[in-house]
């Protein structure tokens, strides 16, 4: 006999008494498991995993505490009660009394979830904290299409719907977003709100399918929490722009389906109050319908309250001093595409671009009914198209694919269209969520963005040649005559020469390509280019040399172990490099 | 008369007739007389003297205004929105009047049952507070998975990526295809449902043929246990047998014993030899004494004797000096085992910076070790979660567009339709679901 015997069936002890299985958890709190499962997720209770798993390696382990949690749950009986009435109302169809049963169904009792959702984030920064995966879901089921066969009603599609319009209307009204990237599965979106960066992924306007291997029962149970959720924060930061939420739409819009532009609408005439009056008349007084008349009488109502509160000033007087505590990150987004106006074509996606164009200042309108204007407008400035070759062209804007709208946004400047004009194979469409620097590899249009930013604000930018000791290479003596150039056009500070700048990185790109002869003979062409090499060889000598003679042994020693691991990371980059040669050679069309 | 008059007390019976019971009728008559009147009224309190009494007009009351409180539902909807105006009922004025004054005690009581039944929306986090946060009975346990709920691609998958990154995320697509098929490969062959019969030699059909006969079975199989039982019988033999050769090895094991005895008794007659040697040589000695003068053979026979006293001591006795040697030579080995003990101390104590450094480095490689085991744990569960079911986690494929499907076109894309797969994987990853393989049935 050990000790400290104890025999089966007495007291637990260890990992034994702290943990249960998850059949013992059903057996405990007398539930079937997919009301389990729903209770898990709306409780953000999950499966842990002990040190020890006593039962055998194939089962599932929850604490014990969490399970006395769950049991202690009021909703629990809710769903019960729920369950009970939904007998009642079989038993009414099984004896042939219709219409008790639809008495009953009118009756049916629900459940909220309000209280949970302040249950599991205290604080609105935590709920902003964990919105990735709910922004995410959201906007999935936005886009599937509703089934009987996986329980997903046409109304939750539409309620998901209008949910992701309403969020994407306060990005781009608070000009919050930062980041977009588009991949194969979708374009991905990075926020800043509160201190909170934000990240979800939208789907590609295309059909979403269904597939055997997902279990859409628990995805529809995560999706009821995260609609509640998404739409407690969507009323907060409605709030703090003091604007009412749930919002009213224009019926019209909405039939159009132009549910982002309506809203963006309903936010300005919010903000603003009286003013939209007298347009909002004269632009509808066509309609003869009574309801869609009442609608909008109760819209203009409401938009009459923020004017007529007693509170309204001080509101204005906060909004002011919330727009001087704004981010310059924000001013910058909010400038980006000022005093632009884009006019999206029939092929592009259009919620996306208009979501980002409004999200950094600028003025977005597509073909069809309801758009705010058309295509004859004279002072578009940009038309966005996404086909081989466009009809019709007009001559005072610029045609452009719709990758260059998002690779401004990630690079925070204008860039040049040459490369985006229609027809054209556009340039890499680079992930802004990478570090290159810290990768130690950097594509070559990064480069080039990198090269322009700097143009942009004005600076030069450490040129890549100087660490390196070949004199003798011809790129490095085309950087140093570069510096001087760029020198004289900053005394200058002319916007054309800061054109004629940009226009001379193109040429040496173009030199590059063509070859190296080219490249030799400007330096020959040019006499100051022969007297900037001793000083640049004088330069890199002493650079090279002071030091080594200064430092002491073992401070060389370590230099020389930094200039060991340097070389390393440099190897890895030229093998890249290598990489990229081969396919060059291989594919010479590209 | 002043004082009360004497009674006599002379007996029991005398001094029992004269007790008074004055007292006891004193308190009778109290009693009866509160009791008449209602009780003591000294003692009870204000409050149940003075009030008033409503007993009688409470039903009527109650009956008639419940009906009168209960507001409709329709007009706790219209309520919410206030540019809609209250119809008012058609009801005689007297009864308006009572109605309006009924409304106005308990509306605030009616709109907060209205935002309570109808469910406006409200801010969740209007009352931030510090109090609150005490007031919350329990921490959520967090999950601690440091996965990102959304998890940034490789610049590769994008859809208009820069070479290099595509052909790295298509290499390693390939890896992971690649590795599917050699585990495929590599496993054992499945067991195969059937297996292909052999034709019967001409041997098995003779027992075939055996079982043909239903009436001679019984004969046969008694035959058969008949003949069993002798080859059992049979078998008993070498059963037998096997003790027999234990016995032969024994013997093999009691002649050696033998030829040793027989070996040790040739030593005792090497020795018998040499005695004899020793004799000869004695004779040798006597018969050259014998061969000289008178005189010489008594120095010889002297000599003789002396020799025999000398064989004898040898082997009798150890002289005084071997004995002192063998005491000088102990203690001689004796200081030598000491220096060399005390040799083995300082080659120790001198070794000792020694070993603190193979300690040092033992436990430097244990903390490493650890380390490493730690760091490895950790990008394990980067990748996936700890096991939570019967099942393993299994990452999703890669989503990258083929060489040929790189257009730069969004709109020539051919994009991920299962997006909803992607972010059950995702749920699993973080090991907020268990993973299972389940497949539905269409």
């Amino acid at each position: 006999m050990p000790k400290h015997y104890r025999p089966t069936g007495k007291k637990k002890e260890g990992n034994a008494a702290r943990y249960m299985t998850r059949s013992q958890a059903l057996k405990h709190l007398q539930v079937n498991l997919n009301l389990f499962r729903r209770l898990c997720i709306v409780k953000g209770i999950f499966p842990r995993e002990p040190k020890k798993k006593i039962k055998g390696n194939h089962h599932t382990y929850y604490h014990v505490k969490d399970i006395a949690f769950l049991m202690h749950e009021p909703l629990l009986e809710k769903f019960r009660e729920i369950k009970t009435y939904q007998k009642k109302v079989k038993k009414a169809k099984a004896k042939k009394n219709e219409e008790l049963a639809r008495l009953l169904l009118t009756r049916q009792p629900t459940y909220k979830l309000d209280r949970l959702i302040r249950e599991r984030y205290p604080t609105f920064i935590d709920a902003l904290r964990d919105l990735d995966d709910c922004l995410t879901m959201v906007h999935l089921f936005a886009v599937l299409p509703a089934s009987d066969r996986e329980n997903l009603e046409v109304k939750r599609v539409h309620n998901c719907r209008r949910l992701t319009h309403e969020w994407q209307a306060y990005i781009s009204r608070s000009h919050a977003l930062r980041k977009v990237f588009v991949s194969v599965k979708g374009i991905y979106y990075q926020a800043e709100i509160e201190g909170q960066k934000i990240t979800w992924l939208t789907p590609h306007a295309i059909q979403q399918v269904f597939t055997n291997d997902v279990d859409f029962g628990v995805l529809l149970t995560f999706l009821e929490f995260y609609e509640t959720l998404l739409a407690f924060i969507n009323f907060k930061l409605y709030h703090s722009l003091n604007v009412k939420y749930p919002p009213i739409l224009d019926s019209r819009l909405e039939a159009l389906a132009a549910d982002l532009y309506a809203l963006s609408r309903y936010i300005d005439a919010s903000s603003r109050g009286m003013a939209v009056e007298p347009k909002v008349d004269a632009s509808f007084s066509s309609q003869s319908n009574d309801r869609e008349e009442s609608e909008l009488r109760l819209a203009q109502l409401q938009h009459q309250l923020p004017s007529s509160e007693p509170g309204a000033l001080m509101h204005l007087v906060a909004d002011n001093n919330k727009e001087v505590e704004e981010d310059e990150e924000t001013r910058v987004c909010k400038s980006l595409f000022k005093d632009l106006k884009f006019f999206l074509s029939r092929e592009v996606p259009r919620e996306s671009l208009q979501l980002v164009i409004t999200a950094f200042g600028g003025m977005v309108s597509w073909e069809g009914e309801g758009a705010p204007f058309k295509e004859d407008d004279e002072s578009i400035t940009h038309h966005i198209i996404d086909k081989p070759s466009a009809g019709h062209l007009y001559l005072s804007r610029v045609y452009v694919q719709p990758q260059w709208i998002y690779d401004c946004v990630n690079a925070r400047i204008i860039l040049p269209t040459e490369k985006y004009l229609v027809g054209r194979i556009p340039p890499p469409h680079l992930s802004p969520f990478v570090d290159n620097e810290a990768e130690g590899y950097v594509p070559d249009y990064a480069e080039t963005i990198k090269r322009l930013q700097a143009a942009a604000r004005n600076e030069v930018l450490p040129l890549p040649g100087v660490g390196k000791e070949d004199l003798e290479d011809p790129q490095n003596l085309l950087y140093a005559g570069v510096m001087s150039r760029a020198e004289e056009a900053e005394a200058a500070k002319n916007k054309k020469k800061m054109a004629a700048q940009e226009k001379q990185y193109h040429e040496e790109l173009k030199m590059e390509i063509n070859g190296s002869k080219d490249v030799v003979a400007p330096v020959l062409a040019e006499g100051e280019g022969e007297e900037s090499v001793p000083d640049a060889m004088q330069i890199a000598q002493e650079d090279a040399d002071m030091p080594k003679v200064l430092m002491s042994r073992k401070k060389r020693k370590l230099y020389d172990a930094m200039k060991i691991s340097q070389s390393r990371k440099r190897s890895g980059v030229e093998i890249i490099e290598q990489r990229k040669k081969r396919l060059n050679d291989t594919q010479p069309s590209s | 008369m002043g004082k009360r008059s004497k009674t006599s007390r002379k007996g029991k019976k005398a001094w029992r007739a004269n007790i008074s019971s004055e007292d006891i009728e004193d308190f009778f008559e109290k009693t009866t007389r509160d009791a008449l009147s209602g009780g003591n009224l000294s003692a009870a309190p204000s409050e149940d003297l003075f009030h008033v009494d409503k007993s009688h007009d409470l039903p009527v009351k109650r009956k008639i205004e419940k009906h009168r409180e209960r507001v409709l539902r329709v007009d706790s909807i219209l309520k919410k929105n206030p540019f809609v105006q209250l119809v008012p009922s058609s009801k005689p004025k007297l009864k308006k009047s009572k109605k309006t004054i009924v409304i106005e005690d308990k509306a605030p009581k009616q709109v907060q049952k209205s935002v309570g039944d109808d469910s406006v929306m409200a801010d969740l986090w209007g009352d931030d507070s510090k109090g609150e946060h005490e007031s919350n009975p329990r921490k959520i346990f967090k999950n601690p998975s440091i996965i990102s709920a959304v998890e940034i691609e490789h610049p590769g998958c994008s859809y208009n990526p820069t070479t290099e990154s595509h052909q790295d995320m298509l290499a390693e697509a390939v890896a992971q295809e690649m590795q599917k098929v050699y585990k495929t490969e590599l496993g054992p062959a499945p067991v195969p449902l059937t297996i292909e019969g052999d034709t019967l030699s001409e041997d098995e059909r003779y027992f075939l043929d055996v079982d043909n006969f239903s009436e001679g079975e019984d004969n046969e199989n008694v035959e058969n246990e008949v003949s069993e039982a002798g080859i059992k019988l049979k078998e008993n033999p070498f059963v037998q047998l096997k003790p027999s050769s234990n016995t032969n090895l024994k013997k093999i094991e009691d002649k050696t014993p033998r030829q040793a005895q027989k070996s040790v008794g040739d030593d005792s007659v090497m020795v018998d030899l040499l005695g004899d040697d020793i004799k000869e040589d004695l004779k040798y000695f006597l018969e050259v004494g014998n061969v000289g003068e008178g005189e010489d053979n008594k120095d010889v026979k002297i000599e003789v004797s002396e020799a025999g006293n000398n064989v004898s001591r040898k082997t009798k006795r150890v002289t005084r000096v071997e004995l002192n040697k063998r005491c000088r030579q102990k203690a001689l080995r004796k200081k030598e085992t000491k220096e060399k003990a005390k040799e083995k101390i300082l080659n120790e104590i001198d070794s000792l910076p020694n070993i603190l450094e193979e300690i040092a480095k033992e436990d430097e490689d244990k903390q490493n070790k650890h380390l490493r085991r730690v760091i490895a744990k950790q990008e394990v569960l980067k990748i996936r979660p700890p096991r939570l079911g019967k099942y393993k986690f299994e990452a999703p494929p890669v989503q990258v567009l083929l060489t040929e499907e790189m257009t730069g076109s969004l709109r020539k894309l051919k994009a991920c339709c299962t997006l909803a797969r992607d972010r059950f994987k995702s749920l699993e990853k973080r090991g907020i679901l268990v993973p299972s393989k389940q497949i539905r049935r269409f």
